[in-house]
C-alpha cells in the first residue's frame, strides 16, 4: 500500500523485472517473432525472386496445397525424416555410446591412452563442417580419392565408385560425413555422464554377480538416460534442419535423390526463384519440428527426467 | 609591426577566401567511385582493364566486386530490392529481360544511341533481342559472346580408326564406344552430375534442337507452350543414358556437373577422355595448358560443331551483357565504363583475351587458332535462347528441372519415360501458372 493509500498496479520488484527483461523481449520480437510472422505471411503469397521490389500477390494456401500434392515432397519428407534424421541420429547415438564406454574403459586407463584418445576424439569436432565436407569429398572422389585408390589397390573393386553419385552409396556416405564431424559432442556428453556414475554402484552390481552386459543394461544405461534424452532431442533438431552437409556434399543430387527439406527450401527460393513456395516449405519444416519437440518433451523427456528425480 | 601583421592577415585571408571560392570546382573534379560486379574467373585481367579505364578517366575510380556465377543472379536481385546493387554489373545473356521486369536494372535507351558504344554502335551488337524487356526498353549491352563446340583428341580418334569428327548423333555415340573399346579410355565423358546449373542442360538442348523443337515455343497469338512431347524429351534422356550404360562415359562422371570441371580439363589433358562439349574459354584453357606442358609437341586437339540431325547442328548464342542497376547514382560514370569495356582495344586485345566481343565487327576480325576453328563454324548455326529467355518460365527453373530429371534417369531411380513425363508436367504447370 502506498502512502497515498493507492496500491500501485505493478510492484517495484516486478517493475524492475519487467525492465530487466525488456531487452530480451525486444530481441525475441525482432529476431524470432517478426521473421516467423513474415515467413508465414510470405508463404501465403506468390513472391518470387524477380518480384522482390514489387512484392508478392496473395494466393492463400495454394503453395501448401501444391506442396502436399507433389510427389517430390513425399520423397523429400522421407529423405529428411528417415535417412537424415532417424538413421543419422541413431548411428550417432549408438556409436557415441560405444565410444563413450570404450574411452571410459579401464583398459585405456591402464595403458595411459585415455588423454590421447580424448584429444583425437576432439579433432573432428574442431573441424568446421565446410572443411570436413571438402576433405571427405576428396577422399570419396572417384578419380583422385584415397578411398577408391585403396579399394582398387587391394583388389576389392575394379572400377572406382562414385560414392556421392550412386544410389547405393550416397546416403551412407552423407551419414558417414555427418557422423564423423558430430560424433565427438555426443560421445563427450555420454562420457561426462558416465564419469558421474558412483563407483559404489558398479561395485555393488559386481558383488551381486552382474555380468558386464547386465551392468550396462541395469546400471549404466539407466544412469545415462537423461543424457540420452537431451542428446537425442538436440541432435534431432540440428540434423532435421541441417542444410550444409547435404548441400555441400551432393547438392541434393544425384537427381533429387538426397533432397531434404532444408535443401528444398534453398532450391525453391534461390534456384527456382519461388520465395512464397519456399517459405511454405519452411513453415511446414518448422511445424514438424515443433510438433516433434512438444511430443518428445511431454511424453518421453518428462517421464525419463521424472524417473531420474525419483 | 602592426601594419606588417595586418598585411599578413590580409594575404592569409585572401588565400582562404580564394580557397573557399575554388572549393566547388575542386569538388567537381574529385573522383567518383563506382562499383563493378564481375563474375568470371579472370579477375586479375579484368582489374588490369579497369586500371586502364581509370588512367583514361582520372575522375572515375572503379571498385571491382566478385560473386560466383552460381550466386550472381540471386545476389543481384536481393541487392536491387533494397537499393544496394552495384552500379555496373556483368549479367548473363538471358537475365536483362527478367531483371528489367523486376525493376532491378536501369533502362539504357537514352544512352545506347550516344556515340562511343562498341565498334559500330548499338545496331552491330548480337543478341539485342535478349537485352530488351517486355516493356520494349533495353536493359543491357551485349558484351561477350560464346557457344559450345566439341573439342576432341585426334590421336585417340585415330587409335579407333576414326579420322574425322562424326556428323550425326549416332555416329558420335558409336565413335565414343569404339574409342573406349580400343583405348580403354572414356569417349565422350560429359558431366552427368546433378546441381543447380548442370552441363546436361546444354547438351540435352543441343540434341533436342538439332532434332526439331525446343522445350518452350511461342504461339502466333503470343502465348507460350511446351513444344516437345514427353516422347521427344525421353529420346534425349535415352541418348545420353546409353553412354553411361555402355560404359564409354564412366559412371564417375555422375560426380561432377560443370562443363569446366577439373575432371574435364585434366581428363582431356591427360588423354583419359577423347572429347568434350565446352565453351571456347574452356577449349582455350585446355589448349594453352597442353602447350605449356608439352612445349615441343603439336597439339592433338581439334574442335568441331556438334552433330547434326534434321534441324542441323544447333547450339546457343551464350554470353554476357553489361547493365546499370536501377539504384545507381553514377549513371554517367557507369556508362563511360560500359563504353570503354565494349571497345575491343584494350579490353579484348590485352586483358580479357579469352573472350569474344558480342559485335559483328569484332567477331569478323577475331583470329581463331587452328585448333579452335570449330567455334566460328558452330557460331554460324547457333541459335538464340529465344522463347526460353522471353517466355514466362525462368531459365534457372528449367535448367534445374532438366538436370534433376536427367540425373534421376542416369542413376536408375526413374525410367526415362517416367522422368520425361515428370519434366513435361513440371514445365507445363509452371508455364500455366506464370502465363496466368
Amino acid at each position: 500500500m502506498s502512502q497515498s493509500g493507492i496500491r500501485p498496479l505493478v510492484s517495484p520488484e516486478r517493475r524492475f523485472l519487467l525492465v530487466a527483461l525488456l531487452p530480451t523481449f525486444f530481441f525475441l520480437l525482432c529476431f524470432y517473432v517478426y521473421p516467423m510472422v513474415f515467413n508465414i505471411e510470405t508463404s501465403l503469397t506468390d513472391l518470387s525472386l524477380f518480384g522482390l521490389r514489387r512484392g508478392g500477390d496473395w494466393v492463400g494456401v495454394e503453395n501448401y496445397v501444391e506442396i502436399f500434392r507433389s510427389g517430390d515432397f513425399r520423397s523429400v519428407l522421407w529423405n529428411t525424416i528417415v535417412w537424415l534424421t532417424i538413421v543419422g541420429v541413431s548411428v550417432r547415438i549408438l556409436l557415441g555410446l560405444a565410444l563413450a564406454f570404450l574411452l571410459n574403459s579401464p583398459v585405456l586407463k591402464r595403458w595411459r591412452l585415455q588423454t590421447l584418445a580424448r584429444v583425437l576424439l576432439i579433432v573432428p569436432w574442431a573441424t568446421p563442417p565446410v572443411v570436413a565436407i571438402v576433405v571427405w569429398r576428396w577422399l570419396l572422389d572417384p578419380r583422385v580419392g584415397t578411398i577408391n585408390s585403396v579399394l582398387m589397390a587391394v583388389g576389392i573393386v575394379d572400377q572406382p565408385i562414385a560414392f556421392l553419385a550412386e544410389r547405393l552409396w550416397v546416403w551412407p556416405a552423407i551419414i558417414t560425413i555427418i557422423t564423423w564431424n558430430t560424433l565427438p559432442l555426443v560421445t563427450l556428453t555420454f562420457m561426462a555422464s558416465l564419469q558421474s556414475l558412483p563407483d559404489e554402484l558398479i561395485e555393488a552390481a559386481k558383488i551381486d554377480g552382474a555380468t558386464r552386459w547386465q551392468q550396462i543394461r541395469y546400471v549404466y544405461l539407466p544412469h545415462l538416460k537423461p543424457a540420452i534424452v537431451v542428446v537425442v532431442l538436440m541432435s534431432t533438431f540440428w540434423t532435421f534442419n541441417n542444410f550444409v552437409y547435404v548441400w555441400l556434399t551432393t547438392g541434393a543430387g544425384p537427381g533429387l535423390y538426397t533432397n531434404v527439406m532444408a535443401t528444398e527450401v534453398y532450391i525453391q527460393a534461390f534456384i527456382n526463384g519461388k520465395f512464397g513456395f519456399s517459405a511454405a516449405t519452411g513453415v511446414i519444416m518448422a511445424t514438424i519440428m515443433t510438433v516433434f519437440g512438444l511430443i518428445y518433451l511431454r511424453v518421453i523427456a518428462e517421464r525419463e527426467l521424472a524417473e531420474e528425480r525419483t | 609591426m602592426t601594419r606588417k601583421i595586418a598585411r599578413r592577415e590580409f594575404v592569409a585571408g585572401s588565400a582562404l577566401a580564394a580557397g573557399l571560392l575554388a572549393a566547388p570546382s575542386v569538388r567537381s573534379q574529385s573522383p567518383v567511385t563506382i562499383t563493378f560486379r564481375f563474375n568470371d574467373p579472370e579477375a586479375p585481367q579484368m582489374r588490369a582493364a579497369l586500371d586502364a579505364f581509370e588512367r583514361a578517366n582520372p575522375t572515375i575510380k572503379v571498385t571491382m566486386q566478385r560473386v560466383s556465377w552460381g550466386d550472381a543472379q540471386a545476389q543481384f536481385l536481393r541487392e536491387a530490392a533494397v537499393g544496394t546493387a552495384p552500379d555496373v554489373a556483368q549479367v548473363a545473356f538471358v537475365w536483362p529481360r527478367s531483371f528489367g521486369g523486376a525493376g532491378a536494372l536501369r533502362p539504357l535507351d537514352d544512352l545506347i544511341r550516344r556515340p562511343g558504344l562498341g565498334v559500330r554502335g548499338w545496331d552491330d551488337f548480337f543478341a539485342r533481342d535478349l537485352a530488351v524487356g517486355a516493356d520494349g526498353k533495353a536493359y543491357g549491352v551485349p558484351w561477350t559472346t560464346d557457344t559450345f563446340a566439341m573439342i576432341w583428341n585426334k590421336d585417340m580418334f585415330a587409335a579407333a580408326g576414326i579420322n574425322q569428327f562424326p556428323k550425326d548423333w549416332e555416329s558420335l555415340r558409336a565413335a565414343s564406344q569404339a574409342i573406349h573399346q580400343k583405348t580403354g579410355k572414356a569417349g565422350w565423358g560429359f558431366p552427368a552430375g546433378s546441381c543447380g546449373t548442370p552441363t546436361i542442360w546444354f547438351v540435352l538442348n543441343f540434341y533436342w534442337w538439332s532434332h526439331g523443337p525446343g522445350l518452350i515455343d511461342r504461339n502466333p497469338d503470343g502465348k507460350f507452350r511446351v513444344s516437345m512431347t514427353p516422347a521427344e524429351i525421353q529420346a534425349g534422356f535415352d541418348y545420353y543414358n546409353r553412354y553411361l550404360q555402355e560404359g564409354h562415359n564412366p559412371r564417375a562422371s555422375l560426380s561432377y556437373c560443370l562443363w569446366g570441371a577439373p575432371e574435364i580439363v585434366e581428363g582431356m589433358l591427360a588423354g583419359n577422355m577423347a572429347m568434350a562439349s565446352v565453351p571456347d574459354t574452356v577449349a582455350i584453357e585446355i589448349n594453352t595448358k597442353w602447350k605449356q606442358r608439352n612445349p615441343d609437341k603439336a597439339s592433338p586437339f581439334a574442335t568441331s560443331p556438334h552433330p547434326a540431325a534434321s534441324n542441323g547442328s544447333r547450339t546457343f548464342f551464350g554470353g554476357r551483357m553489361l547493365a546499370i542497376s536501377a539504384n545507381s547514382k553514377n549513371v554517367e560514370a557507369g556508362w563511360k565504363l560500359i563504353q570503354f569495356l565494349t571497345q575491343p582495344d584494350p579490353t579484348f586485345t590485352q586483358h580479357y583475351t579469352n573472350y569474344t566481343p558480342a559485335q559483328r565487327a569484332a567477331l569478323d576480325s577475331r583470329a581463331w587458332a587452328p585448333e579452335l576453328s570449330g567455334y566460328p563454324e558452330q557460331l554460324k548455326t547457333a541459335r538464340s535462347w529465344g522463347p526460353y529467355g522471353t517466355g514466362p518460365v525462368p531459365i534457372p527453373f528449367m535448367w534445374n528441372a532438366v538436370g534433376r530429371t536427367a540425373g534421376s534417369v542416369f542413376i536408375g531411380e526413374k525410367t526415362s519415360a517416367q522422368a520425361a513425363a515428370e519434366l513435361h508436367d513440371a514445365i507445363s504447370r509452371e508455364l500455366a501458372r506464370n502465363q496466368r
